[in-house]
Order: structure tokens, then sequence, then C-alpha cells
């Protein structure tokens, strides 16, 4: 029933998408056009892109701009049915979620040339991407060093302007795993905390998994005993230990991905947004517009309106109007091009 | 080289061990007395999960997290009644029913935080944890160096000691103790002088289902403030280890799980300290590593008991 | 022409009979099924004649008897996956309709994937335990497989007929080193394999990203090393393609070695002497020492063995399906291979259909998913029920066997287990 339902679904909009717009004004309520997306093998709850393309969906849904529907993959043979079989569903654009499945994209992408793809974390060969694929990829350094500009600051100069800061001097950041848009995470926080805070010592462990909440807890307490006051999470679900660990001692965690004050209001300063949800929803905005283009690599970053730091929301008052101001700062320098951000460690001099 | 040892080896660091190793201690106890019994449980890590969902549940629910965890534990002793059911009266290969309690641990977990939540990924946080009612006990806390990590501290953490405490006691002084190890050891022998062979494994495997259950609750409701899917993460089959590195004894165990907490904590301030220079997973990889050694080296004299994983029925004896 | 020669190529047309007609139904073509079946109604029908219309009647019954085990567990286990469906609110028809529809028709060349890496790690751990150890750490040795036919993909320029078996030999070989400390610890120190095929797994995982950063992110995606550089394309697995056109193009012929292996196992634990000692040492260890074989060499050589069938899952996912060393840390073809072993109770051909059926649940309940939107969630509790209710000996096989127990006299049972103990 689904099936042929689907199926009427998409005869409908090839009907409307062919028949002239101008001519038929909205005295209809048009149909908004079935837009999907697969998750990697973690599946929703992952705290990190699978839920942040999803909350783009849904927004994007609640504004009537897309019926969304979402399919969680198990492993990675389930990648192309996916892929495909959300557009044989009569999806318009289907995101795919994940570096894993960069190949398996293509593939669908040349299999269903009347469906737009887009690639979340992915980036292609321009001779050989298919016209109707999108890849996705984001500035993560950009957000790492937003956040290290507030951390860099708060921990030394305004230090005195919350109990939960200490005179130390330290700042830390827990890792899920050692990979690229992690240490482009990293790199961005340690140039971002430096370049306003020289003399900042930055420390950082990799828990070595991105779903052990309480490693995730155990090495943000180890940055503790050795002095940081603010932690920057980059560890999916480990990150939630790095919150716990936070509002059990009473210093401040720093989310990334999607705004995560939330899940302790009072320890949460800010969180490292990557813009996976606004990437999703503008992209599916231009696919309800009808101005969508397909065969490019889209880089998310500041200058995308992607990239962003979350609000202070309670904490407003205790972030002083410099550091604001530093933050803006760096935002029109990084989108106008004289704040160059490091994307790796060894553009810092660290050695891996 | 002196100044960072003394940066490393911190009393924060035994309060670090003894933290990491709190889930590992309970899970090994019940480890210990399920074999101890007679029947090889590698279920642990299911049922922990089971006990930290229906702890954060119970305690999102009613507001208490005494209540979380009296539903954590509950949650794994109902959870473990089935494996008793399935391993002891049903017959299985225990192996086989420990691997379906861990499949089916994250499956069952999976679906019910879409069923109590609708969503998945992290549960609901509640309103107070465990981890509010962390106590100092006068005198002994302030032992120095290690006061603090073992005697200032929170409830779940407290239960897993007391647990080896109390399990070495009823080993070597109690009727349910002796019981236990001749069900073990000689389950015909058991039988002979009027006891239940079966009853006596049905109240060991639940009693573990008890100390899965705390362990789950610990990591839910006491070092976090809700369920995450998959929180265990493997803690499970490290406490199989601990209970074969520490030869099936509650002492001996206790001090393998403190090993594995001690290096774990250990590689992680070790990295935070930043002062050797190697690639994050050569410091991953060291917990893995030393307890591979540990075991060559520890446990040379030890062996299972001897009736352990065998099926066991009056008509057909131990066999 | 004598009548048993005559038996005997029709016997051996059969045989062929049924190896292209199930060849044919892997690669999706399920006319295929036809082939196979009639081969299996020659085989019965030789049958009939050796054993007479009787002998046939009741050697069909006791085979439909076995048969029913499995087809009433897993329907029964099917049923309380539709009851949990109705109790929160999802249609068990439309569902089941989509899960076997995706799972055995639709996708079923996913099925046949899902299915060939999980043949390879249930061998690896059912042979493990005829020898009476337990290889928890398939896992590991997977990705030991994996990393060697990365390694030697990247660097071998070999032609296909020299290069492929090389890869496989030589996986092979890196799985059992893998092996090589949990098996010298046991027999030098008797450190349980548990432990330490356990521990070796979590390590090698931990320390698969060193293997990926060294060998090459894949400049085609941002060079990005959660993933190794592609192997050269003159080492990939054929496809069932290049001779069957109705295929699916990523359709690799690692499940005919996959089932090559596990007749390879059948006929080693079987027929040979090294076989026969594994298997006594895995029934009774004491016994096997007093009957003069050496138990510490048995078990050395099982543990390597084990590791060796583990790679092979590893090598046949990169040279057939990947051609390139994932980060890709949720797979679990080693843990899941537990389940396979214990599904088909150690038994080889039984592995190769319990696989194909945890691959067909996987792969439909995607489709379910997908177009029933019933969460596949529900999929992972109907497997572990199927997995309950098949293992549930008392409930079928052993009922009648205590029953027997019981008329043969309690008191010999009694004896023959104090003797055993003493």
């Amino acid at each position: 029933m689904k099936r042929i339902l689907a199926i009427a679904l998409a005869a409908c909009l090839v009907a409307v998408s062919c028949s002239k717009p101008a001519e038929k004004p909205a005295e209809k309520a048009k149909e908004p056009p079935l837009v999907a997306m697969t998750t990697d093998a973690n599946g929703l709850g992952d705290g990190s892109f699978n839920d942040g393309v999803w909350a783009g969906l849904q927004k994007a849904e609640a504004d009537g701009l897309a019926k969304a529907k979402v399919l969680e993959s198990h492993a990675m043979t389930d990648y192309v049915p996916n892929l495909s079989g959300l557009a044989e569903d009569g999806a318009k654009l289907v995101f795919g979620v994940g570096f894993l499945m960069v190949e398996q994209i293509q593939e669908a992408a040349k299999a269903h040339p009347e469906t737009f793809y887009a690639g979340i974390d992915h980036t292609y060969f321009m001779d050989s991407i298919p016209a109707n694929l999108i890849g996705v990829s984001y500035k993560e350094q950009e957000a790492g060093y937003l956040a290290g500009i507030v951390a860099g600051q708060m921990t030394k100069e305004f230090a005195k302007n919350s109990p939960k800061l200490n005179d130390k001097n330290v700042i830390g950041a827990v890792l899920g795993m050692d990979i690229p848009p992690v240490e482009r995470y990293l790199a961005g926080y340690i140039a971002g905390a430096k370049s306003v805070n020289p003399g900042v010592d930055v420390r950082y462990i990799v828990a070595g998994s991105f779903g052990d909440r309480a490693k995730g807890k155990e090495a943000t307490i180890a940055l503790i005993d050795q002095g940081a006051d603010i932690v920057l999470q980059i560890a999916g679900l480990t990150g939630m230990g790095v919150i716990d660990a936070a509002r059990e001692r009473g210093i401040f965690a720093i989310g990334a991905d999607v705004d995560q004050n939330a899940a302790a209001p009072e320890f949460v300063l800010t969180s490292a947004l990557k813009g996976t949800t606004s990437s999703a929803y503008v992209t599916i905005k231009e696919l309800a517009a009808g101005t969508l283009k397909g065969g490019v690599n889209r880089v998310f970053g500041l200058a995308e309106g992607s990239i962003d730091l979350a609000p202070f929301h309670q904490h407003d008052a205790i972030v002083p109007q410099s550091v604001k101001d530093a933050v803006a700062k760096a935002k029109a320098g990084i989108v106008d091009g004289s704040v160059k951000v490091p994307s790796a460690l060894a553009d810092l001099g660290i050695k891996k | 080289m002196m100044e960072t040892l003394a940066a490393l080896f911190t009393p924060q660091l035994v309060e670090a061990t003894v933290r990491l190793a709190a889930p590992v201690i309970l899970a090994a106890m019940a480890a210990v007395v399920c074999e101890r019994s007679g029947v090889t449980n590698i279920a642990m890590e299911g049922i922990m999960l089971v006990g930290a969902f229906f702890a954060a549940l119970v305690a999102w629910y009613t507001g208490s997290p005494w209540l979380g965890l009296v539903g954590g534990a509950a949650a794994g002793a109902l959870y473990s009644l089935f494996f008793a059911w399935a391993a002891i009266s049903l017959h299985f290969n225990h192996v086989v029913a420990g691997a379906i309690m861990n499949i089916l641990a994250f499956g069952l977990t999976r679906y019910l935080m879409m069923v109590a939540y609708g969503r998945q990924g992290t549960s609901n946080a509640v309103a107070r944890t465990l981890h509010d009612y962390k106590t100092a006990i006068p005198v002994l806390s302030d032992i120095p160096f290690i006061g603090k990590a073992f005697f200032d501290q929170t409830p779940i953490v407290y239960l897993a000691l007391l647990s080896v405490v109390a399990w070495a006691w009823i080993f070597k002084r109690t009727r349910l103790g002796l019981s236990i190890e001749a069900s073990g050891e000689y389950p015909m022998a058991l039988e002979t002088m009027g006891r239940s062979v079966v009853k006596t494994r049905y109240t060991a495997v639940v009693l573990g289902g008890v100390m899965c259950g705390l362990a789950g609750a610990f990591l839910s409701i006491e070092n976090s403030n809700s369920f995450t899917e998959g929180m265990t993460d493997g803690r499970g089959f490290i406490a199989l280890a601990a209970n074969i590195a520490g030869g099936w004894r509650p002492v001996g165990v206790f001090l393998a799980s403190l090993f594995f907490g001690f290096v774990d904590a250990l590689q992680l301030r070790a990295q935070g300290l930043g002062v050797i220079d190697l690639p994050s997973e050569l410091f991953l990889v060291f917990p893995y590593v030393a307890t591979i050694a540990a075991v060559a080296g520890l446990v040379k004299r030890s062996r299972p008991p001897a009736a352990v994983g065998k099926d066991f029925s009056v008509e057909g004896g131990g066999d | 022409m004598r009548p048993d020669r005559a038996r005997a190529i029709i016997m051996t047309s059969a045989a062929a009979m049924a190896a292209i007609g199930s060849t044919l139904y892997l690669a999706s073509y399920f006319a295929g099924g036809l082939l196979a079946l009639a081969a299996l109604a020659i085989f019965g029908f030789l049958r009939r004649s050796e054993l007479g219309a009787e002998g046939f009647a009741a050697a069909s019954r006791s085979m439909l008897k076995a048969a029913a085990v499995p087809a009433i567990g897993i329907a029964s286990a099917l049923a309380i996956g539709a009851a949990v469906m109705l109790a929160t609110g999802y249609d068990p028809v439309a569902s089941y309709a989509a899960l076997f529809y995706g799972g055995l028709v639709r996708n079923w060349h996913i099925s046949v994937l899902n299915a060939t890496p999980l043949i390879f790690t249930g061998l690896a751990i059912s042979f493990g335990f005829k020898g009476g150890l337990f290889n928890i750490g398939a896992e590991g040795q997977y990705f030991v497989g994996v990393m060697a036919a990365t390694w030697l993909g990247l660097k071998l320029n070999l032609p296909a007929p020299l290069g492929v078996p090389l890869v496989f030999v030589v996986g092979m070989l890196a799985g059992a080193a893998a092996n090589l400390i949990p098996a010298a610890l046991k027999v030098k120190t008797g450190a349980h394999e548990v432990v330490t095929t356990m521990m070796m797994a979590y390590a090698i995982r931990t320390l698969s990203p060193m293997f990926i950063r060294a060998n090459g992110g894949d400049p085609a995606s941002s060079a990005h090393p959660y993933a190794t550089a592609q192997i050269g394309e003159r080492l990939w697995l054929p496809l069932f393609k290049d001779v069957l056109p109705a295929s699916n193009y990523r359709l690799h012929v690692g499940v005919l070695v996959a089932v090559a292996a596990a007749f390879a196992v059948r006929f080693v634990l079987d027929r040979t002497d090294l076989g026969f000692k594994i298997r006594a040492v895995g029934h009774n260890p004491i016994a096997a020492r007093t009957q003069g074989i050496s138990t510490a060499r048995i078990t050395f050589a099982t543990l390597l063995i084990s590791g060796a069938l583990a790679s092979m899952a590893g090598v046949t996912q990169v040279l057939g399906l990947d051609h390139r060393m994932f980060q890709n840390l949720n797979a679990g073809y080693g843990w899941n291979g537990i389940s396979i072993a214990l599904l088909a109770r150690n038994d080889p051909i039984a592995i190769v259909f319990a696989a194909l059926l945890w691959g067909v649940l996987d792969a439909g309940g995607q489709y379910m998913a997908r177009t029933a939107s019933t969460p596949n969630a529900i999929i992972e509790i109907v497997k572990s029920v199927i997995l309950f209710l098949l293992l549930a000996e008392v409930v079928y096989s052993s009922s009648g066997a205590a029953i027997k127990r019981f008329l043969a006299g309690r008191k010999a049972a009694r004896a023959a287990s104090e003797g055993g103990r003493s």
C-alpha cells in the first residue's frame, strides 16, 4: 500500500514539476516533496551528525518544506539498498550520513538520476561526480576556533566571573577517537585559545570510543585534576560523560555538533555547532525553491552560515562583551579570509 | 621524570581507579558466584545493560534514585532469572544462553528506549543521582593516599566494596557458601546431602543478577544522570576476564578488577599530561596488553570449578 | 554398464546439479533452486532404491522431524515478534511481508553478502568449540585478515590467479599468528583463551587506526584516513555478474569460498586424524591424553586454525566487497559468529544456513524498516528468540533422550558419571 502511495506521490510530483508553476498559482496546497535520510550504522541518538541532519529534516517538515523520513542502517551492506530504496519510495532528496557510504552513495546517485543525493561528510572527485549528487563537508576547525576563543579568554582573564573557573590557565578537550573531523575541531580549538591567550595550556585525552560515557567522564576528571576548568567534548556519546563530569565537579563543558545546553544548562557554557542541521535545512530549502544544484562539493563553514557558536543561554551575563567581540571579530576575519584557521595538529607544529 | 611520576601518582589516580573498577568489581563478583555454583555466565554485559536502563527509567519516573537502585537491581535479578531458567531448567548450554541474553539486551533496551522515551541514544535525565549521596566515613577517609578513594564514596561503590567482603565471608563461613562451592565442584555430593543443586544454582545466578543490575545502576544513575545506549561498552566482558584473572576468588577478582581500573586510569592521565609523545592508540591499548601479561603471569595455578558449565540433572548426574 | 557404475554417474551428476543450482540461487537466479530441488529428488530416488519403500519412508520421516525443529523454532520466534509488534502498535502482516520479500527476494544479494563473513567467523568459533576452546576474539582475527589483505592489496602486483590465493594464504597465516600468543599462553601457563583472545581483539581494534593512517587516506574522499587507499583492482574477487549478468553488481564469489571452507572444515573434523584428535581433546582432554594424544599440541593447532578461519572473513570482505580497510568498528562479524556457531550447533554445513538466516533477517529487517516503517530493533528481538527456541534442547530432542535414559535405568548413568569423576 505504501509503495503504491509512494509511486502515486512520485507520479504527482512529476506531473506537478512538468506543468508550469506560473500558470497554476497556489490554489491547491502542494504536497511537499519527500526528503529522506539514511543514517550510518551508529543510528539515531548519536548526539552528532545523524541527529543533526535529522533535526534539519524535521525542521523542514515543520516549515512545510518537506515530508521527512529516516531509515537507520544496520551494517555497511545496507547502504546501497537503503539509498536506492528511498529514491524508489519517491524521495526527491536523499541524505546519506557518514563517510562510510562515500562510494555507495555515488552508485545510488548514478542509478537514480531523477533524485538528488547529498553525502554528509563527503567530498567527491569533480571529474566523476554524478550531476545529482552533492558532497557536503564542514569546517569543524572554525567551530573549534570560536570555542577556543571563549575558553581561552574565560579561563584566564575572566576567571573571576564564575566560581567554576580557576586561575591555573588550563583548558582541555576529550576526543572520541583520533580521526580527521575530530582533529579539525581540536586544531581549531587550540589555535583559537592561543590566539587570545598565548600562554594557555591546552590538554586533551583520547577516550578510544564514541560510546563509552563513563570513560569520557573519567578522562574529563583527569583533565580537571590537572587544572582544567573548561573542557570541550569532541566524542559523540562519550561526550555525555564530559558533561557528567562538569556537572559533578562544577566546571564548564563545551558541547559539540549540536547545542547541548539542555543536557546540563548550568554547566554547558556553549556549544561548537558543526552545522549539520542548518546545512540539511538549507539544502532542502533550495530543493523546495527549485534552485538546488547537483554535481558539486559544498563545504559548509562560517561563510556559508552553517558553522557557529551556540548561545551562552543562562551564562550570557558572565561572558563579558569583550569575549563576544573577540568571537565576532574572529567570525568576520574567517569570513573575509584574514584569519586562517589550521585544520590539522601538524599545522600547529604538534606531532602526532 | 620524577616530576612526571609525581604528577601521575596522586591520590586522584587511586580515586579514578576505584571509580573505573566499581562496575567491573560488581559484575566480576557476579561471575565468581555463578561460576563457583557451576553456571558459566557470560551474560553480565547484557544484564548490566538491562539494569542500567531500568535504574534510569525508575529513577526518572519516580524521581528517587534509591528506587532507581532497587529497580536496577530487581531488573538485573529478573533478567538473570530468565537466564537461570534457560541454563538450569531448560538445560541450555550456558554459553549459548549467555550469548542470547547479551544479544537480547541490546535489542530490548534499544526498543524500550523508543517505547519509553520516544527516541534513541540518551534517555531523560533523572532529577537526583546517587552521586548526590556521596558520604565520607570518618577516620577511614583520612588515611593518606587511599582514604578518599575507598572511604569517601558513592553508595554503589560502597556496595561493590562490601560485596567483596560479603562474598569472601559467605564462601568461608556460611552454609550458602558451602552449597555454592559444592554445587560447582561435586553437584552429586550436594544432592546426596539432601540439598538441591538446582535451587543453589538459581540462587547464585539471581544474586549475580542483583550485582550486575547494581553495576548497571552505577553507570546510569550514579556515575551519570541518564541511560545511554550501549553504555556498558564491554565492561561485562572485562569482568569475565577479571573473574578468570582473579582465580574465581572474591579477593583475587577484586584485585584483578582494581588492576583493570588502575591501568585505564593511568593511561588516561598520562595522555593528559602529554609528556609521552606517542599516538593515542598506544596509550589506549595499554590496559589490554597489561591484562594479557597479568593473566600470563598470575593465574598459573588457579583452575575453574570442576563442574562449571556442565549441565546437571538428578538422573544424569553432573554431566 | 554395471549398475553401481551407472549409479555413481547419476550421483555425480546430481551433485553437480545441486552445486550449480545452489550457486545460481545464491547469485539471485532463483530458478537455480529448481535445479537444486531436482538434484534432491534424484538423491531421494536413489536412496529409495537403496532402502526400499519402507526404509525410505522411515528415513524421510526422521529427516522431516529433524527439519521440524528449526522450522517450528523460527515460526514461533516470528509469532512472538508479531505479538511484540501488535503490543506496540505495528502491523505484523505488512512487516513480515516486507521482511521476507526484502530478505529473500528483493535484496537477497544483500542477505548473501551479510552471510559471507558470518560463515567464516561461525566456522572459526565452532572449530574452537570442537576442540573445547572458546575463541571469543574472532573479531580481532577478522581485523587482522582485513589488514593483511589491504596491505598486500596495496603492495602486491601479481595477476589475480596468483595474487588472490597468495592474499588468502598470507591472511590466514596472519590470523593464525594473531592467536599465537593466546595459544602459547594457554599451553604454557594455562591462561584462559577467553581472556587472552578477547584482549587481543580489543588491542587489535584499538591499534587499527594506526594501520589506516599508515596506509594512506583515500584521495577520492578528501584524504580522509577513516579508510585506507583502495587496493589494486586486479586482486578484487570475481563477481557473479561476470558470468550471470542479471546478478547484482556487488555480489562477489566470496560466498562460494565460504561454502567450500565449510565443506573443508567438515572434512578435516570428520575424516582426518587431526580432526579426530581435536574432537577427542574437546570431548575429554584427560581421556585423550591417556590415548597418547598431545593435548598441548592439539590445543595450539586448534586455536591457530580457528584464527586462520576468522581472518578469511576479513580477507574476503576486503577482496570482494570493501576493497579497502574501513574504520568500521561496529561490523561485529566476529561477535556475531558466536551466535552462528551456537545456532548451527557446530555443524559446518548448518553454519552456512544459519549465516544465511541471519543475513536474511538483517537485510529484510532493513527493507521492513524502510517500507513498513517497523523499527528493526524488533529483528534483534526475533533473532534472540530464534536462538532461544532453537537451542532449548529440553523442549525437543533431549526430552526424548531423557525418557530413553530413564528407561535404560538410572543406575548405569550414575555409575558412569561417578566413574568419570574419580
